[in-house]
């Protein structure tokens, strides 16, 4: 039995993309076989970025991570940044370049970027994290997301394991309990 | 199948699932830019106050982000934005204190219902067809103000609204005054007007009183259902709350008197059944005004018990007597008021009191639609009359022949289904909201609301609309408001009197207090039964029967949910064969109407009940054809003096129809709820 198994699996963790199915039932759990395949064996899809925001160059211009993710200090999600944020700046500067005209024209028609989400827990790990805490603790944002002044599109640098937070809650004293994050 | 071909099946069944799923793309919808600062995951409280009855409660609405299906220049997408989740009762709100009511709970739905209109309509199909189609604000406010430019008399324009509503009376009061057209007609199947009469007579209050419960050492309801259906029900049960359990020793007693027991009754520590309409009477020997032998003889309770309960009155003070609901549904309803206010005045009166601000008198004539029959055009805002109103009125008929009717409505409901135009309102989370409460704490006074959250369809506020149209009419008229944030926030008379005055006693010729002998339309020996329509817990008056969690409410004493039904007396049903579930004929003078059994022990052998809130032809996927509708079985008969329908003056004939259909759905035993038996249509 074991073949089939295992089969099912590797189709499964092969097929990149998220299946689509209309259910007429409600049911807590997977939509498709390969959505619980992928979740077991902890396969995701790598976010593909409409526009290549280059994180470096933003960092090394002296912008804080909190300038655009402006809600981490305020509320569980650090929040992907609207366009409306971008134009702040880039209505003003670097207005020539053609990814910034990009942006301009995304802002020009009122639609969004369709950015992707990096990180983030998958429902059935059944963790509410929180981001105000660990800014209220001063836990840098590279000790979970990676060194961003390094990179250009983010990147799922840090893997988000429990060992990895348990780890981190153990040196730093913080609580350890099952519903500190399991509730 | 062995272990092992439902492994082997699963695996296939697997694998082609997996297939099936790969490079299917994700589905993604284009997403605007918000409006609004959004702090995603954080939830703010924002007050607003309920629009589902004239109590009026505060409610806290938990307003958090949210992706919101929308079409930006032809394009659809999503945006995020702050919207409502939840409603809760307002902590600092007098009249709700922190509590609601399962339909004020289940309000929410009203923003966010699948069949709400999300723009004007404009009718396409026959009259009462229910066929739409979506029109522009601009083309739907033209179209409106021409309609009424070309009117030769303002007179033959008619308002059709409900009572009690706060600030929206005033609007509309306003704009059929300065615009020149006789005075709106509001109506309610359930209304308390009679009670206002003799309260305005007895304690001159045209008002419903408040009863401070919670210091009561003994109650006597007559027919008032004050913990389920009648009056500030949110208010009454915190004070009941506190009336049994608040006082270390003391326990409240609760005397029921009625022939139908509702949820009142069965919290009650005794039920008092008696004959219908002859409340009054109890009442009055209640307080050693009425021979108890001569009570007993038109009751139809002991006279022993009517002496040990009057003794326990005078015994256990403070003590109070409530009236309301189906006591007050007959011709001599003025009468029992009276009776239950001397019977008041008798126990010292000391817990019942009136909120400061006066309410307003309505329907006064015994046919309140018969204006309909000159008007050329007609307004409805949240009335429903070809439901609600008794089949004899005509409604329905005087609506065919209106020349062009438009409607506020957010749904299109039975009454809107006859417009030729529709101008959706905002739900109420989107837009200012007030309130008028006229009992419920005497610390009730009127309240307004901002929004909460921006409108999530191309809806816009029934205020600024009608000052909008007001000021396009080719003689502009200027209404007291600039728009409805103005008109919520206005303190004046939010409660206009329609009489103008206040209203005189009643009747000089008779005493009120004199048993006068209840009449019912149709005979006994064609019709032996009573019929007792009743405000339904979870539809009240069938105003919030589209919200799908209201249809899943099971009811609370027969467990029936998502459809209707009568209750008939064991004894009863048992002599005519009648059994649980069984489709039985109930004929009134009036029609037929084919309903399932309940066999239901608290009620009278000679009654049958039935609660309305059922049988629309139209209000949305979720109670569109759905059970029977009992107001259309009522007869035209009112309280002679104030006008009011004595909708509990019917009598009607049963017959066993056939064999349970599984029409009716029971929460608990057998007939439980099978999902499938009612997918919505």
């Amino acid at each position: 039995m074991r073949w089939v198994v295992m089969a099912v699996a590797l189709l499964a963790a092969a097929c990149g993309s998220q299946g689509q199915v209309s259910d007429d039932v409600f049911t807590p759990a997977h939509r498709t076989i390969a959505a619980a395949a992928r979740d077991y064996f902890n396969v995701r899809p790598a976010a593909q970025q409409p526009i290549p925001f280059p994180h470096k160059t933003h960092l090394a211009k002296g912008a804080e991570c909190t300038d655009c993710h402006e809600t981490v200090e305020k509320g569980p999600i650090a929040g992907i940044p609207s366009v409306k944020t971008c134009m702040v700046c880039h209505s003003q500067i670097a207005t020539t370049k053609p990814l910034i005209k990009e942006v301009t024209a995304y802002s020009d028609k009122g639609i969004d970027i369709p950015w992707q989400r990096v990180y983030g827990f998958s429902q059935e790990a059944h963790v509410r994290f929180n981001h105000a805490p660990h800014i209220r603790a001063k836990v840098e944002c590279a000790t979970c997301h990676g060194d961003l002044k390094q990179m250009t599109v983010a990147e799922r640098a840090v893997d988000h394991t429990m060992g990895f937070c348990v780890n981190c809650h153990r040196q730093k004293n913080a609580p350890n309990d099952c519903l500190t994050c399991h509730y | 199948m062995d272990r092992r071909d439902f492994i082997k099946l699963t695996a296939v069944t697997g694998t082609s699932a997996a297939l099936a799923s790969c490079g299917n793309p994700e589905h993604q919808l284009i997403r605007f830019v918000p409006d609004e600062d959004i702090t995603p995951g954080i939830a703010e409280w924002k007050p607003s106050v309920c629009p589902i009855c004239s109590a009026g409660c505060g409610v806290n609405v938990r307003v958090m982000d949210a992706d919101v299906r929308t079409v930006r220049s032809g394009q659809a997408g999503v945006v995020r934005m702050n919207v409502a989740k939840k409603l809760e009762g307002l902590p600092t709100d007098p009249i709700s204190r922190g509590g609601l009511c399962a339909r004020g709970q289940a309000a929410i739905q009203i923003t966010y219902h699948p069949d709400r209109l999300a723009q004007p309509m404009k009718r396409d199909g026959a009259r009462g067809s229910g066929s739409f189609k979506p029109i522009s604000w601009d083309e739907a406010i033209a179209e409106l103000v021409s309609k009424l430019d070309a009117l030769d008399d303002r007179k033959a324009l008619a308002i059709v609204t409900r009572p009690h509503r706060g600030n929206r009376d005033a609007l509309f009061a306003a704009f059929a005054q300065r615009v020149g057209a006789p005075a709106p007609i509001a109506y309610e199947l359930f209304s308390d007007d009679v009670l206002r009469h003799a309260n305005a007579a007895s304690y001159g209050k045209a008002q419903l009183p408040t009863y401070d419960l919670a210091k009561a050492r003994y109650v006597v309801s007559f027919g008032a259902d004050f913990l389920g259906t009648w009056g500030s029900v949110v208010a009454q049960n915190a004070a009941f709350g506190d009336m049994r359990q608040a006082r270390p020793g003391v326990r409240g007693k609760l005397v029921q008197v009625e022939s139908r027991m509702t949820t009142t009754g069965a919290s009650a520590d005794e039920w008092v059944p008696v004959k219908p309409g002859t409340e009054g009477v109890l009442a009055l020997a209640l307080a050693g005004k009425h021979d108890i032998a001569d009570a007993e003889k038109i009751t139809g309770v002991p006279a022993k018990k009517i002496e040990r309960i009057a003794k326990e009155l005078a015994d256990q003070k403070p003590a109070v007597a409530i009236v309301g609901g189906p006591a007050l549904a007959h011709t001599n309803a003025l009468f029992t008021a009276t009776a239950v206010n001397e019977l008041n005045k008798a126990l010292g009166g000391e817990l019942l009191g009136f909120a400061s601000h006066n309410a307003q008198l309505s329907t006064l004539s015994a046919q309140p639609f018969a204006a309909l029959a000159d008007a050329k055009l007609l307004l409805v805002d949240e009335a429903n009359p070809v439901y609600g109103a008794p089949k004899a009125w005509k409604v329905r008929e005087a609506l065919e022949k209106i020349p062009y009717i438009a409607s506020f409505s957010r749904f299109v409901d039975d009454t809107t289904a006859y417009a030729d135009l529709i101008l959706p309102d905002h739900s109420f989370l989107e837009s200012w909201t007030d309130a008028a409460p006229e009992s419920g704490s005497l610390d009730a006074k009127p309240i307004s609301a901002g929004p909460v959250m921006k409108p999530i369809h191309d809806t816009r506020a029934t205020a600024d609309v009608l000052i909008a149209v007001a000021g396009k009419l080719k003689t502009p008229v200027e209404l007291p408001w600039k728009n409805g944030e103005e008109l919520a926030k206005s303190s004046q008379p939010s409660t206009v009197d329609r009489r103008q005055a206040n209203p005189a006693p009643p009747s000089a010729g008779r005493q009120p207090t004199e048993w006068t002998d209840p009449h019912f339309d149709g005979a006994a020996s064609d019709y032996p039964m009573h019929f007792l329509p009743y405000a339904s817990p979870a539809f009240g008056d069938g105003s919030t029967a589209h919200l799908p969690w209201l249809q899943e409410l099971p009811d609370p004493l027969t467990s029936a949910m998502w459809s209707s039904w009568i209750e008939i007396n064991p004894k009863t049903a048992e002599q005519m064969g009648i059994a649980d579930g069984d489709l039985v004929d109930v004929t009134s003078s009036q029609g037929t109407l084919r309903v399932p059994a309940v066999v239901f022990p608290g009620i009278a052998p000679d009654i049958v009940a039935m609660p309305v809130g059922q049988g629309h032809e139209h209000y949305t996927r979720y109670a569109s054809k759905r059970g029977a509708n009992a107001a259309s079985l009522l007869a035209p008969v009112t309280e002679p003096e104030t006008g009011t329908l004595a909708w509990a003056a019917t009598r009607v004939k049963i017959a066993r129809a056939g064999d349970a259909d599984g029409s009716l759905i029971l929460f608990a035993g057998e007939k439980y709820e099978k999902p499938h038996d009612h997918e919505t249509r």
